[in-house]
């Protein structure tokens, strides 16, 4: 009987490793494997099995990175690591002045941090994967092996060089704002440094021909009832009812929806703003979470400190559609002792990463309990 | 080039070694550093003559590796034939960044890099390129040796990368738009620097002073990785359009960046730092006076074309009505044939962004021709062609979301 019991378990364990091997399959077979070229890295965000996607706003380029960290640690302990800034520039020989770190992403499976960083701040700069497990010691993830896939962004304008001889260049960039992967689409906010108009785009994963990008411009009610055309700082993925939505967060700082089964090529989507946090600030960096039977948002801003917001009425939210002084729209709660967070990120069900600055300048990462 | 080297042991004890070691450093002071080495007496090895030596590339001076020689020939077999990981290459040497602010030194790792066992010595090659200015430790302790003395002394040796000029030299070269009267609703600014720049903490540095002198507060939509183009001589900066006056209807905020009729100075900060990391040579201003807002789009209807005479490389010039948006209008438009060949050639801005000169490589054939202007170029309140830069939703206004292209004809004679 145990024998048979034991038989089972391994029929059901290895159908279990079969099935995962096919889903993660299903993921990769396109991918190529070979070294990655980056000419920066930006925003990140982890898709299915371990697939990192990676921002690469100089080269207009997202590519995923199956980085085969895919074992779930359950003994993964909450990161408390002092001055990662140092740490990470004394890894790559610099100073800790010359270490920008571009965004923070917990892989959802082994819970280790990564980081996108970038050594020196002038064009020669070197964009540098950044892992941190369990033990708190930041290490550089070798690119020079992996499975990868790479995708343009899709309908750029139409360019061309200027200037003369050898210092002809095409100065046009596009910002990449934020990525986000939800159900084989991966969303990407932008902004050019040329013509302003701020696209939400919506590209396939697996990526397969990369012209069939969905180039989406957002509108909403804000500021006097006018499109604004302004950036979508971040955003996060958020079901209203039975509906996928994305929630998008401006400077000054609306909060705007729109159903993802809306972002269809050549659409024209308009969003509704749910929510007017205040003035003055930039969100930075938002999640969404679970406590207590109940849903919140929690957004780090630039001024206005971490936002703990109320979804409860998220469904019945009305959209803002005149100016407001100051905040409208769902309720939220400052957590006053969370100061200096510049990044976050979902470690587990009851922690979140937080890239966090000290006033003397260096830069933690720490998880903290949810709110 | 001279270079300095600083070497300091811990096992130097007796009289002897530490002239031999002032004599080193003496010695230093006038060889260049790949001659520079530190001599010393393994315990490892009681033989051995253990020199460590930092080792520039010839090519690229900031590529620095570090050797250790003077290795027995057994130590050398017994390094050949270890399997050793990173970590424990690093036990036996380690290469160190001091950072001078730093936390708790010792708890900050070595440097990532390359370990290579050559005929006669370890050699270290580091990841990354040396950073100008900074200090490093190379530590080698031999009793990490295979089969090593474990009484041997660690021996440091300490490098100091040339330092860059700190002279500042990089100017503000020009701001866009070039006129001193500017709409109230203006987009953008393209700041333009005589050398790459670093980014970080910009919009610290950059500010918009009104008549009084003082700070407009927040009137830049920033963004953390910044717009700079490729090369790091361009910055974008953007008026954030919830700053932009709407209609009659004041923003309820903290109100409009600009204001018509009134005066404002754009302040380039001295701050601002270089690719060097220097500040700028001087701070830059520039004044200009608020115009009503432009909320017309522009149309290439109300475009004047002067063409050239054909057989000549002449430049064609185009006069718009109003200034259009300096990096746009060099990129979105072009010249092609009346076959739809295009014209290979450079495209100036004159007369406060009015006038776009364009100069063919070739003699311009005589024929018909046409320009081609993508709608996505803006005026400096951003507004396209065919569309304004406002539209109330709540009207049912159609907006067109397709890239096109308007033509003008022309005709070389």
């Amino acid at each position: 009987m145990k024998r048979f019991a034991l038989s089972i378990a391994l029929a059901v364990f290895a159908f279990g490793v079969f099935i995962q091997g096919a889903d993660a399959a299903k993921w990769t077979s396109e991918m190529k494997e070979g070294k990655p070229e980056f000419k920066s890295m930006g925003p990140l965000a982890f898709g299915p099995d371990g697939i990192l996607f990676v921002a690469d706003t100089k080269a207009a380029a997202i590519t995923a990175i199956a980085t085969g960290d895919t074992k779930a640690d359950a003994s993964a302990k909450p990161l408390k690591v002092e001055a990662i800034n140092q740490k990470i520039a004394a890894l790559l020989g610099t100073d800790a002045d010359q270490i920008l770190i571009e965004d923070l992403a917990i892989n959802p499976i082994s819970r280790n941090a990564y980081l996108a960083v970038s050594r020196g701040r002038g064009p020669d700069a070197v964009p540098v994967l950044v892992r941190v497990k369990a033990d708190g010691q930041p290490e550089v993830v070798s690119l020079d092996k992996v499975k990868f896939s790479r995708a343009g962004l899709p309908d750029p304008p139409a360019d061309a060089m200027v200037g003369q001889g050898n210092r002809q260049s095409n100065p046009r960039r596009e910002s990449i704002t934020d990525i986000g992967f939800l159900d084989g689409r991966l969303f990407i906010a932008g902004l050019a440094n040329e013509e302003f108009a701020s696209t939400l785009r919506s590209i396939p994963f697996p990526f397969k021909t990369v012209a069939n990008g969905t180039n989406v411009e957002i509108y909403h009610g804000a500021h006097g009832r006018f499109e604004t055309r302004a950036p979508v700082r971040t955003f996060t993925t958020f079901k209203i009812g039975k509906e996928d939505h994305l929630l998008a967060a401006y400077t000054c700082t609306p909060l705007v929806q729109f159903p993802v089964s809306e972002l269809k090529p050549g659409a024209k989507i308009k969003g509704k703003t749910i929510a007017e946090l205040g003035n003055r600030n930039r969100p930075l960096d938002m999640i969404v979470y679970q406590k207590d039977g109940k849903t919140y948002l929690l957004m780090a801003n630039s001024s206005r400190g971490v936002m703990k917001i109320t979804t409860e009425q998220i469904d019945k939210a009305e959209s803002i559609t005149a100016p407001v002084a100051d905040k409208k729209g769902l309720p939220y709660e400052t957590i006053a002792s969370w100061t200096g967070v510049d990044q976050l990120d979902r470690f587990d069900a009851n922690h979140v990463v937080v890239l966090r600055r000290t006033e003397g300048g260096s830069l933690n990462l720490e998880s903290l309990p949810l709110p | 080039m001279m270079r300095r080297l600083i070497v300091k042991t811990q096992r130097d004890k007796g009289t002897k070694r530490q002239k031999q070691a002032l004599l080193l450093i003496l010695l230093c002071s006038f060889v260049p550093l790949f001659l520079c080495v530190e001599k010393a007496r393994s315990g490892a090895a009681s033989q051995d003559q253990v020199l460590i030596r930092w080792t520039p590339d010839p090519v690229n001076p900031s590529r620095v590796a570090v050797e250790v020689s003077g290795l027995s020939a057994g130590a050398i077999k017994r390094l050949r034939q270890s399997n050793w990981d990173l970590s424990r290459w690093q036990r036996l040497l380690s290469v160190y960044v001091g950072q001078g602010d730093s936390i708790n030194a010792s708890s900050l790792p070595p440097m990532l890099g390359v370990y290579r066992v050559e005929s006669n010595a370890l050699r270290f090659e580091p990841q990354f390129p040396l950073e100008p200015g900074l200090t490093y430790r190379a530590v080698w302790r031999p009793d990490q040796l295979p089969g090593g003395s474990k009484v041997a002394p660690t021996i440091t040796s300490v490098f100091q990368s040339p330092r860059r000029s700190a002279t500042p030299t990089t100017l503000v070269s020009h701001v866009y738009p070039s006129a001193d009267t500017l709409p109230e609703n203006l987009l953008k600014f393209y700041v333009h620097f005589t050398a790459p720049m670093s980014r970080g903490n910009i919009y610290d540095h950059i500010h918009l002073r009104d008549g009084s002198g003082g700070n407009v507060e927040l009137p830049f939509l920033e963004i953390d990785e910044e717009l700079w183009d490729t090369t790091m001589t361009r910055l974008t900066l953007i008026i954030d359009p919830g700053r932009i006056k709407r209609g009659v209807l004041p923003l309820e905020e903290i109100g409009p960046a600009l204001e018509t009729g009134k005066n404002y100075t754009l302040v380039i900060g001295r701050e601002l730092r270089d690719g060097a990391g220097n500040p700028l040579r001087e701070e830059f201003q520039k004044a200009f006076k608020v115009a009503p807002p432009d909320r017309e789009p522009p149309d290439p209807a109300h475009w004047k074309i002067h063409p050239p005479q054909g057989g000549a490389r002449q430049p064609l010039a185009v006069i718009f009505p109003e200034p259009m948006d300096h990096a746009l209008a060099q990129r979105v438009i072009r010249v092609i044939t009346e076959s739809g060949e295009p014209v290979e050639g450079n495209v100036l801005l004159e007369d406060q962004e009015r006038r776009w000169i364009f100069a063919p490589d070739s003699i311009w054939r005589r024929g018909r021709y046409q320009l081609i202007i993508q709608t996505t170029l803006e005026d400096l309140a951003g507004n396209n062609i065919g569309k304004p830069f406002e539209v109330d939703l709540f009207e049912g206004v159609e907006r067109r979301l397709s890239t096109t292209a308007v033509k003008l004809s022309f005709e070389i004679r």
